[in-house]
């Protein structure tokens, strides 16, 4: 991101959760995740929507000196104390960890003596984190420059302020003079904001107490509200930025998925069988696949990688998991207000955003479905069954072993756009096991499927032609 | 000597003898096929199956009740292809339930031999309001000029062949000019975003597709224009006092009744499919 001259935003949503036994649902073995910190440039929020009431908590992955943290998150409403408070530090990593994409493996079972072999084996990703965030510092305002500051707290090593303007160049000029190091092109956006209304809460670290926390991570900073608007305003965080950052949203809401409702939110590929050498790349492979994905979809849209029911009552919560899902204790840390015990529902969607000023010029706005259905993240992998592989049954596994590895790595491909040197070592490493010419023959069940695609085409067109004859018919006779 | 009518004839006078929900159809599923195939939305065969379905047996059911002569199921078709564009459920029963009230409101819901509520809008709103489980997805199509030049050429030989052209417009413009105003004369934001919003899949959708249809829209010329103007206004201010994201859509059902009430005071011939 480009946080070189710092300047973080966020924005506002919804949500609701719960807790939920971990249940494992058996569908392959987890054997690693693509968590959010492969992302540079990123931030997360979590979301919660019930009813008008929204729930933002934003994640602080400021590294730095902490005497130059400041943030400015645009609200449509002046916050009471009680709507700002610090969140749990440890809610971001639980819920990225628990949705985060996941690679799971299966074992062939032995064709020529049949049993089944499954393991697990645990890898993690490399971590790469960013930051974002600016400037500090403090001073008194001036009425002339139009700036009122509506409200002022202190908030755990907090302090905020929430402003209200009256142009836009009077607020800049009076963020600049307290120290606050906008960007020139802020103006522009300020400017929308003030004109619709909206406050502008002011965050930046009281370095007194700070020393009382031994952490040396900022805490989250939690805000509740009440508004018919159900948005992320991302266009300040652009205005000094011509690049792309990444956000992920956690959101709970009691009815069901939350999408976008000025763009378009679409499923990231899930499902795909892909070649076990990527095991020890799997977060690079993610990242690459997203990175085309999101290409392909023209840069504008935005990637669901997880929906499910995480309600505590609700059984199978992942498939597998990759972390256990969130307690009703962290649902309610998080902003779900409606849980008490474990009676209530709650649904939980990742979407991952790749923003930037030239694809995405409206800020986010969301909306809450009545859709429940489940979708995650996954990659498959399928390791090969080992021993003699004389028998029949053998030599017929180790053709289809063949044509299924050039599949995977056509997927693979088609996914990342690897173009692994490795690839044809990976398809051939147990050919040299097939006996005779076997290798050359067709495959008896392509073959087929073939003869079968050619029937279901010629059928159709004589469909057709009959169709259209008897239209003809019908017309020439009418005419008559 | 006999004349033989060349190829190219042959074409142009079978478009010239097709009716517009010909076109209707075709480019509706088009559009259907974009989103399965290009915008990833799933090919939900059920879900597309059950509308068209019900919709088409709703209407037949109600033809051979009321003993209409001559069969509207070529609109029946358009409604259920417009509730697959538009509709989102996860339950086929609420799908059906969408497409039964849509084309029976067509039957039951008429004033002065016409129907009042436009079918799919009518389906649409009774299945959101009456079931927790329907929703819209506004966002689906994305936002593009591509779009506005796609749904507006193929809406363009419809609505020539249907004279509803000025319904279309004279909205999009209330509509856009509204929208410039707030957008980027009041609040500033630059042209970019009041061009993303125009630019709406669903929106342009709804413009080209939904508010033209020429039976539920008034007879009469004039007041068809006063008609489209008042839905621009009504969905501008839903969308930006009340934060409604299908603010169209509502708009179009509340003022409905309307058709009615200018139909009294602007007498015109009523629409004919087949003219």
């Amino acid at each position: 991101m480009n946080m070189k001259k710092g300047w973080a935003i966020f924005f506002m949503v919804l949500i609701a959760m719960t807790p939920a036994m971990p249940t494992l649902g058996f569908c392959g073995f987890y054997v690693a995740k693509a968590d959010a910190n492969l992302f540079n440039d990123k931030s997360e929020v979590i979301l919660v929507r019930d009813g008008n009431n929204t729930t933002i908590t934003m994640s602080n992955d400021f590294q730095g000196d902490v005497s130059e943290f400041a943030m400015v998150v645009p609200v449509p409403v002046v916050l009471r104390r009680d709507q700002i408070r610090i969140a749990d530090p440890g809610l971001f990593a639980k819920l990225d960890t628990y949705s985060s994409p996941r690679l799971v493996e299966y074992y062939d079972p032995m064709p020529c003596m049949p049993e089944y072999n499954y393991r697990m084996m645990e890898s993690d990703m490399e971590i790469n984190l960013s930051s974002v965030m600016v400037f500090d510092a403090v001073a008194e305002s001036a009425k002339d420059l139009g700036v009122s500051i509506e409200a002022q707290y202190d908030v755990g090593e907090y302090d905020i302020l929430i402003l209200s303007a009256k142009e836009s160049t009077g607020l800049q000029k009076w963020l600049t003079q307290n120290g606050y190091k906008i960007p020139a092109q802020a103006n522009e956006v300020l400017a929308p904001y003030i004109k619709d209304q909206m406050k502008f809460f002011v965050v930046k670290v009281d370095v007194e107490q700070r020393g009382q926390f031994s952490s040396d991570r900022l805490n989250p900073i939690q805000i509740s509200f009440e508004s018919d608007r159900f948005m992320l305003p991302i266009r300040l965080g652009m205005a000094n930025s011509q690049g792309t950052q990444d956000m992920i949203v956690y959101a709970f809401t009691k009815e069901g998925r939350v999408e976008c409702a000025n763009y378009r939110t679409v499923k990231i590929p899930t499902d795909r069988n892909i070649p076990t050498i990527v095991q020890p790349r799997f977060g690079q492979f993610y990242k690459d696949l997203f990175d085309k994905a999101y290409k392909n979809e023209g840069r504008n849209a935005i990637f669901l990688e997880y929906a499910w029911n995480v309600s505590p009552t609700w059984g199978v919560k992942c498939d597998p998991c990759n972390g256990p899902p969130p307690i009703v204790q962290e649902m309610n840390n998080a902003g779900v207000s409606w849980m008490t015990g474990n009676s209530g529902q709650v649904f939980f969607t990742r979407l991952h955003v790749r923003y930037s000023r030239d694809k995405f010029p409206q800020d986010l706005m969301f909306q809450v479905t009545p859709n429940k259905e489940h979708f995650q993240c996954r990659y498959v992998m399928n390791h090969a069954a080992q021993g003699d592989m004389s028998c029949d049954e053998g030599q017929r596994y180790l053709k289809e072993l063949e044509s299924r590895r050039k599949m995977e790595m056509d997927e693979l491909s088609a996914l990342t756009g690897w173009d692994s040197p490795l690839q044809k070592n990976y398809i051939q490493e147990f050919s040299n096991q097939i006996k005779g010419d076997v290798m050359t023959t067709i495959d008896p069940s392509s073959a087929w499927s073939i003869i079968k695609g050619i029937f279901v085409i010629l059928l159709t067109l004589a469909l057709f032609s009959s169709a259209w004859w008897v239209f003809e018919h019908k017309r020439a006779s009418d005419l008559e | 000597m006999a004349q033989t009518a060349s190829f190219p004839q042959t074409i142009s006078s079978t478009v010239r003898s097709l009716d517009p929900r010909d076109f209707q159809i075709f480019f509706l599923s088009i559009f259907l096929c974009y989103g399965i195939y290009a915008l990833d939305w799933g090919a939900e065969w059920s879900k597309y199956t059950t509308l068209i379905g019900v919709s088409l047996m709703v209407q037949l059911l109600g033809e051979w009740i009321v003993g209409n002569q001559q069969s509207s199921w070529k609109s029946a078709v358009i409604t259920g292809l417009g509730l697959c564009l538009l509709l989102k459920s996860s339950e086929l029963w609420v799908l059906a339930l969408a497409a039964t009230i849509a084309i029976a409101g067509k039957f039951l819901i008429r004033y002065k031999g016409k129907h009042v509520f436009n079918p799919g809008n009518l389906g649409i709103i009774a299945v959101l309001l009456l079931t927790d489980v329907a929703w819209i997805s506004p966002g689906q199509w994305g936002s593009g000029f591509m779009l506005l030049f796609f749904f507006g050429a193929a809406a363009t030989m419809v609505l020539l062949k249907v004279g509803r052209i000025d319904t279309c417009l004279s909205f999009l413009i209330t509509f856009a000019a509204l929208e410039f105003s707030r957008t980027v004369l009041y609040l500033g934001w630059g042209p970019d975003v009041f061009f993303h919003k125009m630019c709406n899949g669903s929106f342009l959708l709804f413009t080209f597709f939904m508010i033209t249809d020429p039976v539920t829209t008034p007879s009469d010329g004039k007041a068809r224009i006063i008609w489209s103007v008042l839905i621009g206004v009504l969905a501008f201010v839903l969308s930006h006092w009340l934060y409604i994201h299908a603010a169209p859509i509502w708009a179009l059902i509340i003022a409905a009744p309307l058709t009615a009430l200018l139909d009294r005071k602007f007498k015109h011939s009523l629409f004919q499919w087949n003219r």
